[in-house]
């Protein structure tokens, strides 16, 4: 096994983390709210997941506990900014603290604990074509994020309920005019951000690193959000964010590893620089930028 | 009474006041009676690593003075200003002997000695000296020499990695010790580093030691990480693994090559005796075997019984300081001399050492 296999077969399991969140709340900030709380909804996702896993629920179980308490979590931020039309931001990272907090008091007993993780599936055929074959060998849930991204980007290009989550977010009045429920959809909005953060954090605790620590999820919550930013609210786009970040971040290790002659500090900068250079180059088109911002975003809806 | 206080169960208490006395865990105002002590460290405190090795090293006092002491453990602080703000607080609360149990913590901690002349204050891994102001560091290379002579006797591939935190002299020495112990048994072992630049990120610490171990290194030194990440990993590749300060055995049964560790006790409760006696005096304390604060346990039953007479042999030697790893001749990575023919380093040079050793491959980070 070289680097470069190395890199290969590890890029989409470590985008996954990302990806899952990103992909959340890419959702609930195109239908115009801003929820600066995934880091503490990964971090609740990520210990409950914990727990049940290390009391031998299984991993189908760990998931779904974790999206539970991950979506309850949201409805919290649903019901203050939504409900009470609190400040978007502040409520947001006011969740994302209490999230945390939540986490590190729940994992309090399972501190430094490790648990089993996921096998992973080869794609018969393709697992075995030289040089690129690792990347078809990979645990279910990098294969069913796969299919999320692509069912996520099918539902807001053809879908009917993706039409009316983007008119929610990009003209809350004229939506609610026409009969659209535009508080509902954006709770629903808000709980589905919630649900793939948590798994996004499930993913971290019981199947990358399956252990838990507190404070493991490690600013990746705030990584999601700016690829969504920096992926201007396009499903390809955070998709191409989140492989890149992950495997840059990944080429920084081998680097080392191998012995490349450039400083460490660098190194470890490099997945954030190549992935803003990169999105910001594609995304460098500000009428195209204009077009798929969220014009609503973060404003409080009032009928 | 032991409290454990974290930060984020502080935030926590900010944003709903109700939970925080339900979990009961408050800075308590000291009384003038107890002697209040309080660590502080970077990470949490779980059954193992380095938060854990300082916080058991306060049991024996917390056993010799009973009521007298009142311990305080503030966990999960980030270096910074945050740092500086819940050590003066902590201060602030009556607490007189403080231990700040991070590098980082250094210009914070000294201030809070320099203001509080009645306060003493131990800070790991520093290198600022005052009146009530002491560091503290643990000889670990001494440790990790040995760990590189039971490497080189298991490796296949010739090839050793270390996961490391950040490249302090330190960390840097354990290396060296690590590389210069294996080249004491195979001349040609080569010792891979990556530095994840950080003290705590579990999937980053993995994903390293998967990166070493995709280079070809079969033994791998998890240098300086607080939770068992890069020992579950390589017990999962079944790839020799050892870490620094507390046993990790569990997480690795089968290749768990053995736990450099740290009893601080001996050290903690002399500083606490000298404080209540009121003659505590800085200096720096580098504390190695002979001081009984490092120690190897634990070691792989695989290593050869040849090269476990010469590991005890060089152990029993090093703890009565007749050999010390950094004896020359010693050449740099760059291949300058390191230190001269029948030369020993001494402990101010260790503690500065800013060079790998030949057979070290990863540049070191300026």
């Amino acid at each position: 096994m070289n680097a470069v296999d190395f890199i290969l077969s590890g890029m989409l399991a470590a985008a996954t983390p990302f990806l899952l969140a990103a992909l959340g709340e890419l959702v609930v900030e195109r239908a115009g709210v801003l929820n600066l709380g995934v880091e503490g909804l990964m971090a609740l996702g990520a210990v409950i997941a914990f727990i049940v896993v290390y009391h031998g629920g299984g991993h189908m179980l760990a998931f779904a506990a974790a999206g539970l308490a991950s979506v309850l979590l949201s409805l919290v931020f649903a019901l203050v900014a939504l409900g009470f039309r609190a400040n978007q931001v502040a409520t947001g990272l006011a969740i994302g603290i209490l999230g945390q907090g939540l986490s590190a008091l729940f994992g309090k007993t399972y501190e430094s604990l490790t648990v089993k993780g996921l096998p992973k599936l080869a794609l018969p055929g393709l697992s075995d074509l030289p040089v690129i074959g690792g990347l078809f060998v990979q645990d279910v849930v990098v294969w069913l994020s796969l299919l999320l991204t692509l069912m996520i980007w099918a539902g807001f290009a053809f879908s009917k309920t993706g039409l009316v989550l983007r008119a929610v977010g990009e003209n809350p009045k004229a939506a609610h005019a026409i009969g659209y429920p535009v508080i509902a959809v954006r709770v629903a909005a808000i709980a589905f951000g919630g649900l793939l953060a948590g798994f996004a954090g499930a993913y971290a605790s019981v199947v990358y690193t399956p252990l838990w620590a507190d404070g493991m999820i490690a600013g990746r919550g705030w990584i999601a959000i700016a690829l969504v930013v920096f992926g201007t609210w396009l499903t390809g786009r955070i998709f191409l964010g989140a492989c890149l970040f992950g495997a840059v971040s990944l080429m920084s290790l081998a680097a080392q590893a191998t012995g490349v002659e450039l400083p460490s500090q660098f190194l470890s900068s490099l997945p954030y620089l190549v992935t803003i250079i990169v999105l910001g180059i594609i995304s460098a088109n500000k009428r195209l930028l204009k077009l798929n911002g969220v014009a609503s975003l973060g404003e409080p809806f009032e009928r | 009474m032991i409290t454990a206080i974290n930060r984020r169960t502080l935030l926590k208490g900010v944003a709903l006041s109700g939970l925080a006395s339900a979990i009961g865990t408050r800075i308590t105002l000291a009384a003038d009676k107890p002697l209040g002590i309080a660590l502080v460290v970077p990470s949490p405190i779980g059954d193992v690593g380095w938060g854990h090795a300082l916080a058991a090293g306060l049991d024996p006092i917390k056993a010799a003075y009973g009521d007298k002491v009142k311990i305080t453990i503030l966990e999960n602080i980030p270096e910074g200003p945050d740092a500086d703000r819940i050590m003066n607080k902590a201060v602030a609360d009556g607490n007189k002997f403080l231990i700040a149990g991070s590098f980082g913590y250094q210009n914070g901690a000294l201030q809070i000695a320099r203001r509080n002349k009645d306060v003493t204050v131990l800070h790991a891994s520093g290198f600022q000296v005052a009146p009530n102001f002491s560091p503290f560091a643990a000889k670990y290379f001494q440790g990790t020499y040995l760990m590189g002579m039971a490497a080189a006797a298991l490796t296949k591939s010739g090839k050793l990695g270390s996961v490391s935190a950040f490249a302090i002299p330190e960390l840097i020495t354990s290396i060296n010790a690590f590389a210069l112990g294996a080249q004491a048994v195979k001349p040609d072992i080569e010792v891979s580093v990556v530095w994840v630049n950080s003290w705590f990120d579990p999937a980053k610490e993995q994903e390293a030691a998967k990166a070493l171990m995709a280079q070809g290194c079969d033994v791998i030194f998890s240098n300086a990480q607080d939770t068992p990440s890069v020992i579950a990993a390589c017990e999962e590749a079944g790839v020799y693994a050892f870490n620094l300060n507390s046993s990790m055995k569990s997480y690795a049964p089968k290749t768990y090559l053995g736990c450099v560790a740290t009893d601080w006790s001996p050290f903690f409760k002399a500083s606490v005796d000298a404080h209540v006696a009121g003659s505590f005096k800085g200096a720096n304390a580098f504390l190695g075997m002979s001081d009984k604060v490092v120690e190897v346990v634990d070691w792989n039953p695989a290593i050869p019984a040849d090269t476990m007479t010469k590991i005890k042999d060089t152990e029993a030697k090093i703890a009565a300081g007749s050999v010390s790893p950094f004896t020359g001749p010693i050449t740099k990575a760059d291949g300058s001399e390191g230190v001269a023919a029948g030369k020993t380093l001494t402990d101010p040079e260790i503690v500065a050492m800013n060079w790998h050793v030949k057979g070290v491959t990863t540049p070191l980070p300026k």
